[in-house]
C-alpha cells in the first residue's frame, strides 16, 4: 500500500477502535471486506442488475449519477429502501461520482453509446467496472476498452451474464470435455425476429423542444454520439435501432450468444477470420457464416433453432451436439441423453446474480472475471465485423492480430466512429 | 430484453433530398453537392458527411472542412474527414487548429490525434497551454497520442 495514497479498503484494514457491528460481529460484513458501489445511468435492465448487487451482503451502494432526474430518484429510492436510510447520493455529472474516494466499483448501465467511454474514464478514476452489454460501438472501442483495463489493472465484467448461467455452463462443459468430439460448428442466435433486426437506420425523428437540463440534459444524454434534434422517444428507451446509438440486432444478441460461442471455441483472445453474409432481404432469414483460423465455423442466424427460449446457442462436434437457451432447457444428440438434465427455471434465472457475485469476488481477489475485458473485446469485435459484412453485403476477411480487414478499405473505415466533441477515448 | 411495443414515430424526410436511406445511397460527388448547397438542411448535410466517411476521397475534403466551424455539423464534418486517407484531410484539420475555439477546437484536436498527424505537433505544443482547459487537455492528450512512449 502506498502510504501517501492509501485506498479506502487498505485504510480500513489498519488497526483502529470501531464498533462491533462495523467489524462484522453482528451478522454484518466488515467495511474492509465490503465492496462499495456507485451507478452510472441505471434504467430498466440496470435496475435488475442493481437488485442483484443489493442482494449481496458485502456490497454497499453509495451513489447514483444519471442525466435524468426521475431515474436518479428511482435508484436512490431502491438503495435507501434497502439500507433503511437516506444516504444514497445523487449526481448529474459523472465527475462528481468519480471524485468519491470511498467508491470501489461502478455499475454502468447507460445507453450503448456511452459504455466504452464511461468504462475507460471510470478505470482512469481508479475504480472497477461492471458494464452492461453491448460494451462498445465499434471495433476500435472494443480494443481500447481491453487495452485500458489491462494497462490500469482494473477488474472489468461485461454484463454478459449467461457465462454464469447454469445451463450455458453445462453446454460449455459438454463441449470442452470432448463429449461432442472435435468441435466443428458453433451457432449463435442473433438479430431474431422483427423486433431485433440486424439492420439499423440513419434516420432522425422530427425535433421537439428540449426539456430543462434538470429533467434531462440532452447534450449529456447524447454524449459522444452525433448531435440530432431532441425527441422524447429516444430518451424513453427507443434509441435502439438508430445507427448513431445502437450496433443493431447482431450486436444486441451476439454480445450474449456469439460470446458463448467464442468461449466454447477457446477464442477469448481472438476472433473469426472470415465473415460471409447471406439472406440479406428484409423479409428473408439472414445468416452470417464465420470461420475461425483453426477451421471451426461460427453461424450467426435468426432462425432454425429448436425453440427452447431466447438466446439460443448450439454446439456441434464430430460425435454429438448440444443446444440450449434461456429458461434452462437443454437438447442433445441421442448419444448424449444420459449426460444432461434440464436446469430448473429458477436456477437458470440466477445467471445475473451469479455474474454479479463473480464480479464482486474478483474485485476482492483481483482475479479476472468470467466476462473480462479481453473476452468481451473479442466478442464485440466479432459482432462488429459481422455487422460490417452484413452492411456491405460481401464476404470479409479479417486479421485478428491487427483488427483490420484484408484488402477492403470501406470495411476498415467502418471500424471506428468519431466521438462528438469534447469527448474522446 | 427491451420491448418496443408501439410503432415508433415517423422519421424526418428532407424536402429536397429525401430520406436518410436515399441520401446515403448517393455517390460521393452528389454528397459533396449537398454539403455545398446553401439551402441544404442540417439533416441532409449530416447524412452526407456520414456516408462520405465510408466512400469519400480527397475531393470531398474542402466541402467537409467548410463545416468544421458549424456548431451543429462540425462533428459530422470530422466524421468524414477522420476517415479520408491522405494529406488533404490532415491539412484541413491542421488549418482549423488556427481558426476554431472552445469545444469545436477540442474536437478537431481529437481528430488530429486520431490521425497521428505529426505535422501538427508545433500547433499542439502551443495549444496545450491554451486558457480553455478542454482545449489544453485535448492538446496534451494529442501530443501523447502522436508521440507514443518508446
Amino acid at each position: 500500500m502506498a502510504l501517501n495514497n492509501p485506498s479506502r479498503r487498505s485504510l480500513l484494514r489498519a488497526p483502529m477502535i470501531i464498533p462491533a457491528s462495523a467489524l462484522g460481529l453482528n451478522g454484518q460484513t466488515a467495511p474492509s471486506n465490503r465492496v462499495t458501489l456507485g451507478g452510472l445511468g441505471i434504467g430498466g435492465r440496470g435496475a435488475r442488475v442493481l437488485t442483484s448487487f443489493l442482494a449481496q451482503s458485502d456490497v454497499q451502494f453509495l451513489a447514483i449519477c444519471d442525466v435524468r432526474n426521475e431515474r436518479r430518484e428511482t435508484v436512490k429510492s431502491m438503495a435507501d429502501q434497502k439500507y433503511g436510510n437516506r444516504d444514497c447520493a445523487m449526481y448529474s455529472d459523472q465527475e462528481e461520482l468519480w471524485a468519491r474516494k470511498d467508491i470501489d466499483a461502478v455499475l454502468i448501465a447507460t445507453g450503448d453509446r456511452w459504455h466504452t467511454l464511461l468504462s475507460i474514464l471510470t478505470a482512469r478514476a481508479g475504480k472497477d467496472i461492471y458494464c452492461e452489454k453491448p460494451c462498445s460501438m465499434t471495433i476500435a472501442e472494443s480494443r481500447a476498452l481491453a487495452d485500458t483495463m489491462q494497462r490500469l489493472g482494473r477488474v472489468y465484467q461485461a454484463g454478459t451474464q449467461r457465462r454464469n448461467g447454469a445451463n450455458f455452463i453445462h453446454a460449455y462443459e459438454l463441449a470442452r470435455s470432448g463429449k461432442l468430439g472435435k468441435l466443428r460448428t458453433v451457432h449463435a442466435e442473433a438479430g431474431p425476429g422483427n423486433r431485433w433486426p440486424p439492420a439499423t437506420t440513419h434516420a432522425w425523428l422530427p425535433g421537439q423542444p428540449e426539456p430543462s437540463k434538470q429533467v434531462t440534459d440532452w447534450d449529456r444524454w447524447l454524449g459522444p454520439a452525433p448531435w440530432r434534434p431532441c425527441h422524447p422517444s429516444y430518451v424513453q428507451g427507443r434509441w435502439r435501432g438508430y445507427f448513431d446509438f445502437h450496433g443493431g440486432g447482431i450486436l444486441e444478441w451476439g454480445s450474449h450468444t456469439l460470446d458463448l460461442c467464442q468461449w466454447v471455441a477457446g477464442a477469448d483472445a481472438t476472433a473469426p477470420v472470415e465473415y460471409e453474409p447471406k439472406g440479406m432481404g428484409a423479409d428473408t432469414p439472414y445468416s452470417i457464416r464465420c470461420r475461425y483460423a483453426d477451421g471451426v465455423e461460427l453461424m450467426l442466424r435468426d432462425s432454425g433453432f429448436l425453440g427452447l427460449g431466447s438466446c439460443h446457442i448450439r454446439y456441434e462436434g464430430e460425435s454429438g451436439w448440444v443446444e440450449t437457451a434461456d429458461g434452462g432447457r437443454i437438447a442433445v444428440s441421442d448419444n448424449l441423453r444420459s449426460e444432461v438434465r434440464d436446469t430448473p427455471k429458477e436456477q437458470a434465472a440466477e445467471a445475473t446474480t451469479n455474474h454479479v457475485r463473480d464480479f464482486v469476488d474478483c474485485v476482492k481477489s483481483r482475479r479476472l472475471p468470467r466476462a473480462n475485458a479481453l473476452a468481451a473485446c473479442q466478442t464485440h469485435i466479432a459482432c462488429h465485423a459481422a455487422y460490417i459484412a452484413f452492411q456491405l453485403g460481401r464476404t470479409l476477411r479479417f486479421d485478428p492480430a491487427t483488427d483490420t480487414f484484408r484488402n477492403d478499405e470501406q470495411a476498415n473505415r467502418m471500424r471506428s466512429r468519431t466521438m462528438r466533441d469534447p469527448w474522446s477515448l | 430484453m427491451f420491448a418496443q411495443q408501439n410503432p415508433p414515430p415517423q422519421p424526418m424526410t428532407d424536402e429536397k433530398y429525401g430520406t436518410a436511406q436515399v441520401i446515403m445511397a448517393l455517390p460521393p460527388a452528389k454528397l459533396v453537392e449537398i454539403l455545398k448547397d446553401p439551402g441544404g438542411s442540417p439533416y441532409a448535410k449530416a447524412k452526407a458527411c456520414q456516408r462520405l466517411a465510408v466512400t469519400g476521397g480527397p475531393e470531398a475534403v474542402p466541402a467537409l472542412a467548410a463545416l468544421l466551424a458549424d456548431p451543429q455539423l462540425s462533428h459530422y464534418a470530422r466524421t468524414g474527414l477522420d476517415q479520408i486517407p491522405g494529406p488533404a484531410a490532415d491539412e484541413a484539420l491542421r488549418a482549423a487548429l488556427r481558426t476554431l475555439q472552445g469545444r469545436l477546437l477540442a474536437g478537431v484536436i481529437h481528430s488530429v490525434a486520431r490521425r497521428r498527424d505529426s505535422a501538427a505537433i508545433p500547433a499542439l505544443a502551443r495549444l496545450q497551454h491554451d486558457t480553455d482547459p478542454a482545449v489544453a487537455k485535448a492538446a496534451y492528450a494529442a501530443l501523447a497520442a502522436i508521440r507514443p512512449p518508446l
